[in-house]
């Protein structure tokens, strides 16, 4: 036994670069696991070792490892094992990449497309993401069908299985076809666990947008924690010119994978990001935590980086505009000098913390279209309109949940995007702009079942807000307050500059797992 | 499909839907990761890409959905992975507000 244990340190520091696989964790497997995965060679568990997830993969694993066969670990203990799992066999950063935006929770996102036969095979279900996020040999991909089959036995009769041989596609080319996309081995993933990783400690420049309400920007301070998790201190500032505090709690598996628990001014917010390969960028998605289709997209990097502009705020600036415009980024100190190309004066400039705010007029003789802005030898563009002259809204698509009782509503955000025709007659995208919001019934069905009455409404930030879940008996056959509306926007400074968006309102769902 | 007449309103909806090009609308909407794509009748839409033609109200088939784990990502099914869920909650449609979210959150 000692000397399995000798062989599995040296093995363990051989093969792994990765922070801290300690023996201890190995021992929780053997301990908990291997009851049922017999431990075949040493530290080698069947099942187990055959695969490769995220940490939100060994998170469900583990619940439903609980929930079907009865495995009670204690909170803490779970909370090693999906560590220990997630370093060891976790994917590397290039291959976490496709399915990102299903661990960073993003709502209303096309799904990964396979084709039509493995989309009806998988992701019928669940989302293809689910699948791109593992790593298995064909061997293992077969098991997978048999577990889904054994633990589901009625999609044998679902549409999409009844009417075609869906075994025979299931267990024979299905386990090969996802071995070859989805392997065990990879290049990426033997280079990335001997790849020493750095540590996130230090000062970060961070900008943040929330689809349909405000920029962030400001500072992040990192600090590692004995126990090898991280704890943050934002000190950031809003558009609107307010202060924001905040802190996070991070685990960071894999070496790159950021996971935080934090708080800003109260408001409870959970962080799904991953560093850059080199360690140098932090970037993600952050959301409210009791309803995480409600978030935004941050990107920080590290305070030493060389003079960089991560973002320019407002991002695009009216003829006649006269007032400040804040760039965020690093190295924007006393020393640098900022322009925005012709036809825009400088004024007052106030440096604070990764940021510069410059007192900017836009002279009726500018250009429209996209201007270049400098600070030494950073550059970046911020746009110049005289009217929006084209209306777009993101998502196209959206489905937002009735919600009620113990299960929330989903809401759903609609962001309208500008554009202006630049001298050429071509159109050239501005980014958010103000709109005012309405909806209205996507289809004949639609009005007839008083659908934008009964579904929600949406408010004058983008936001769709649904109507309460449960049999509504002002509705025929006492309906839920489902619907399916357009969402229509009106440019607020454009008049005539419209979009619409198509909205589903539609049942909640009570199986909320972290990978949709 | 040429052998089969339809004898109620939804089916022949569903046989013009498979003649027009409303299903290229359904195929956009089915894509959006996290919602089922089977349309028997459709979980989040239907298979015009719409609502009208799903269970409605929903609770007054929850449990025929839960017993037979019909959408398994969706409700929980109580024939194996949660055999507790609807348990003393005998009716969807008036007991539908004490059913717990499964996956718990962290």
């Amino acid at each position: 036994m000692i000397k399995s244990r000798i062989g599995l340190i040296a093995a363990a520091s051989l093969a792994f670069m990765m922070p801290a696989i300690s023996l201890a964790e190995v021992e929780l497997v053997r301990a908990y696991c291997s009851g049922c995965h017999h431990e075949s060679s040493p530290g080698q568990f069947d099942r187990i070792s055959a695969v490769r997830k995220t940490p939100e993969g060994w998170t469900m694993t583990l619940f439903r490892m609980h929930q079907v066969h009865g495995l009670n670990l204690p909170e803490d203990v779970r909370d090693q094992i999906v560590h220990h799992l997630s370093d060891a066999q976790g994917l590397a950063p290039s291959e976490a990449a496709t399915g990102r935006f299903a661990l960073e929770r993003r709502p209303n996102v096309k799904d990964i497309d396979l084709g039509a036969e493995t989309n009806a095979m998988c992701g019928r279900c669940h989302s293809i993401a689910r699948s791109a996020l593992q790593r298995r040999d064909a061997d293992e991909w077969l098991k997978l069908a048999h577990m889904h089959l054994g633990q589901w036995p009625s999609l044998e009769y679902q549409a999409s299985s009844r009417d075609r041989p869906w075994w025979t596609i299931a267990s024979t080319q299905m386990p090969s076809q996802l071995a070859a996309q989805w392997g065990l081995s990879s290049v990426a993933w033997t280079q990335w666990k001997n790849t020493p990783h750095r540590s996130l400690e230090g000062r970060w420049v961070l900008t943040s947008h929330a689809a349909g309400g405000l920029d962030y920007y400001g500072t992040m301070t990192v600090k590692k924690e004995p126990d090898g998790s991280y704890r943050a201190q934002y000190e950031l500032h809003d558009s609107a010119g307010s202060v924001v505090h905040g802190t996070s709690h991070a685990l960071v598996y894999t070496g790159y994978e950021w996971r935080g628990t934090a708080d800003f001014d109260g408001f409870p917010v959970r962080e799904v990001y991953a560093t850059n390969e080199d360690g140098s960028r932090l970037s993600g998605r952050w959301f409210d935590a009791n309803h995480p289709e409600a978030g935004g997209d941050t990107v920080a990097i590290r305070e030493e980086t060389s003079t960089t502009i991560l973002a320019v705020s407002p991002r695009a600036l009216k003829v006649g505009y006269v007032g400040p415009v804040t760039l965020v980024g690093t190295g924007l100190d006393r020393s640098n000098v900022a322009t925005f190309g012709p036809g825009i004066s400088v004024g007052r400039v106030v440096h604070g913390s990764g940021t510069m705010t410059v007192d900017v007029r836009v002279e009726d003789t500018a250009d429209v279209g996209a201007h270049t802005v400098t600070a030494g030898a950073a550059t970046s563009t911020v746009s110049v309109y005289r009217r929006i002259d084209s209306l777009s809204i993101s998502p196209e698509f959206a489905i937002a949940r009735l919600g009620g009782g113990k299960t929330p509503s989903v809401s759903a955000q609609f962001e309208a995007l500008g554009s202006i025709r630049l001298p050429d007659g071509t159109l050239f995208p501005i980014g958010p702009v103000a709109a005012t919001w309405s909806t209205a019934p996507f289809d004949e069905e639609a009005k007839k079942q008083d659908d934008v009455r009964f579904a929600g409404s949406v408010d004058e930030h983008g936001q769709f807000h649904p109507a309460g879940a449960g049999p509504n008996k002002e509705r025929e056959f006492s309906g839920n307050n489902v619907g399916n509306l357009k969402v229509i926007a009106s440019a607020t400074e454009s008049e005539g500059a419209k979009a619409d968006a198509h909205l589903i309102v539609t049942v909640q769902r009570w199986n909320n797992t972290p990978i949709y | 499909m040429s052998e089969l007449k339809p004898t109620n309103r939804k089916a022949e909806l569903v046989l013009a839907a498979a003649k027009s090009d409303d299903l290229a609308e359904v195929y956009a909407m089915d894509t959006v990761a996290g919602c089922a794509a089977t349309f028997d009748p459709g979980w989040e839409v239907d298979q015009f890409g719409g609502v009208a033609s799903l269970c409605q109200p929903m609770e007054a088939d929850l449990y025929g959905c839960s017993d037979p784990c019909w959408w398994p990502a969706q409700v929980p099914d109580t024939m194996q992975t949660y055999p507790t869920w609807d348990a003393g909650k005998p009716s969807a449609q008036n007991d539908w507000r004490e059913l717990d979210t499964v996956f718990p959150k962290k």
